[in-house]
């Protein structure tokens, strides 16, 4: 079995544990099923595109990339775990190259951040099933753009697991860039309708891309906008891709 | 064949010599004792053998392959238990020798005996089902230590494995390292603290200060090279009153008065004091309880190379 695909089956065992599963599943379906049913008492319809959605639907849309984006950063600090536990020393000392060891981290993430996905997906169907709108188009699309997201979100939990040593801060950091990512973003509300500097800010982050895409390609509402969010998607994950393979190769021991 | 061979290996940090132009010539089947104290570069050394570092300059070889020029074939043939803990602590121990044999490409058949072969060996069957953040810290050294034999090696380097367990986990771990010598005609790089266990399971031993290689040697020509004292303790019971009185004139001997008086002899001529002690007491009329010779142990070795080579570089600077 090639080095990689060793690699990845140990990673996928260490990373899915109850607590893992849980979190993915039980989490994005309270946010669905009770803050979503709960919250169209306030919110009646959604617009998006062309279409207008119930409050419902656009939360299990959105939660689709939350979930990858949540997946992922937990699938991203494996790094921070073997490093903390000794084990990256150990498996750097076994027959595993740095590459090897870095493309089996990435190919975790993507295969985390995919399964979440259509975890989310199945899941949240018969809240959004009502406005889908599929096609040859939009499948790919969701795919692809799922792959990227996960990426991204790898990536930067491989920096920040790459570039800090201590507990405490790296406990501080991931969960402060998870609450800015989850929450200033477009997957739970629309960037339509805020305050003009929230909204603004909203498109500081990479998930509001993300979940506009995923939406976009769910609903069929894919207008240049979306293009342009998916290039920027592509971009970012690419240079926060390259970084992270950069710090670490260089990781010392 | 050599399994390990180097030759002037420098590694600095900041333009310090962390190792400071080692040489080291380790021959296949042997157990290879490398003592040092903290700080010493006994772990750097490690690192640049299992090519986890590289040297800033010197040459390496490990079973006969430039650590240098190809690492991943050197990692491939080797065994390493470092220093510091590593362990996935969410996987019970068996599942953690499993999947690290896994990660080591070995077959599932192969590696479902070699768990419980591994499990019995190391007194790990009670806890088999235990997660390993659950562990204590010597349970979770035994797990790593029986990890690294799920799969086939030629050398193996152990940087104080025992550092944590109980004698008996202690004593288990060397007996069955030795068998595993025997067995396999493994060879074993090994660091540690505890000197007794060097003497116990080493054929070699390098002591190691401030980066340098200060003696190699097997425990015996150790001992013979730089235990020239010997150590010889006499108990007598009666007449002891005048015992201080009668043993003055006697050089490298010194009287204890308890439940009666022992005089220890610490001499490069004990035999020579023992003689000229017995003839006293015998003339004397004073009785032996008892009379004990200590041989000279590694740890008096240690300490006295360690700090010869400390009291020079001190005369020197």
């Amino acid at each position: 079995m090639h080095p990689i695909i060793r690699l990845v089956k140990r990673n996928i065992t260490i990373s899915v544990n109850p607590g893992f599963l849980i979190w993915q599943v039980i989490f994005p379906l309270i946010w669905i099923f009770v803050a979503g049913f709960a919250y169209s008492a306030l919110i009646d319809e959604v617009s998006f595109g062309t279409k207008n959605l119930s409050y419902p639907a656009f939360l299990a849309s959105g939660m689709i990339g939350f979930n990858i984006m949540n997946s992922t950063l937990i699938s991203g600090i494996i790094i921070w775990n073997d490093r903390r536990h000794g084990m990256f020393e150990q498996i750097m000392s076994g027959p595993f190259t740095r590459s090897n060891y870095i493309l089996s981290n990435i190919t975790t993430i993507a295969i985390v951040g995919l399964v979440s996905a259509a975890l989310i997906a199945a899941v949240g169907y018969p809240v959004f099933f009502q406005s889908v709108e599929f096609s040859l188009v939009t499948i790919p699309l969701i795919v692809f753009s799922s792959i990227v997201g996960a990426i991204l979100f790898g990536s930067i939990a491989s920096i920040i697991s790459a570039r800090l040593r201590s507990s405490e801060g790296f406990n501080v950091i991931i969960n402060t860039v998870f609450i800015f990512f989850a929450f200033v973003s477009t997957a739970f509300y629309p960037a339509a309708g805020a305050p003009q500097p929230l909204a603004t800010i909203f498109y500081l982050n990479p998930l509001t891309y993300l979940v506009d895409i995923i939406r976009a390609g769910i609903f069929g509402t894919i207008t240049e906008f979306v293009i342009l969010e998916m290039v920027v998607l592509v971009v970012l994950a690419s240079i926060l891709f390259v970084i992270a393979t950069k710090l670490l190769t260089k990781m010392d021991f | 064949m050599k399994s390990i061979f180097a030759r002037s290996l420098f590694k600095s940090y900041n333009e310090i010599n962390a190792v400071d132009g080692i040489d080291l010539d380790i021959d296949d089947g042997q157990i290879f004792g490398f003592l040092g104290p903290n700080g010493a570069g006994k772990s750097t050394v490690i690192k640049l053998l299992t090519t986890l570092i590289q040297p800033t300059s010197g040459k390496i070889s490990v079973l006969g392959i430039d650590t240098v020029k190809e690492p991943l074939s050197i990692r491939k043939k080797i065994g390493v238990v470092l220093q510091q803990p590593s362990y996935e602590p969410t996987l019970s121990v068996e599942r953690s020798l499993e999947k690290y044999g896994m990660m080591w490409d070995i077959d599932k058949k192969t590696r479902m005996d070699r768990t419980e072969e591994l499990l019995t060996a190391f007194n790990l069957v009670e806890i088999r089902k235990k997660r390993n953040e659950d562990l204590s810290i010597g349970q979770r050294r035994r797990v790593q230590v029986a990890r690294e034999f799920m799969h086939d090696m030629d050398l193996l380097f152990l940087d104080e494995p025992t550092a944590g367990l109980d004698p008996t986990a202690r004593r288990q771990l060397l007996d069955f390292l030795k068998n595993k010598v025997k067995e396999k005609n493994l060879t074993i790089f090994y660091t540690t603290h505890v000197l007794t266990e060097a003497e116990y399971l080493c054929d070699n031993i390098a002591i190691i200060n401030k980066g340098k290689i200060i003696t190699v040697d097997s425990p015996n020509e150790l001992k013979k090279r730089f235990g020239r004292k010997k150590t010889i303790k006499i108990h007598v019971s009666s007449n002891t009153e005048a015992l201080g009185n009668l043993l003055e004139n006697i050089q490298d001997c010194k009287i204890e008065f308890n439940t009666g008086a022992t005089i220890t002899i610490h001499s490069t001529d004990s035999e020579v004091v023992l003689m000229s002690i017995l003839k006293i007491l015998n003339q004397n009329n004073i009785a032996i309880d008892d009379l004990s010779a200590i041989p000279t142990n590694l740890e008096e070795i240690f300490l006295k190379v360690v700090g010869d080579s400390n009291a020079s570089d001190n005369q020197i600077s």
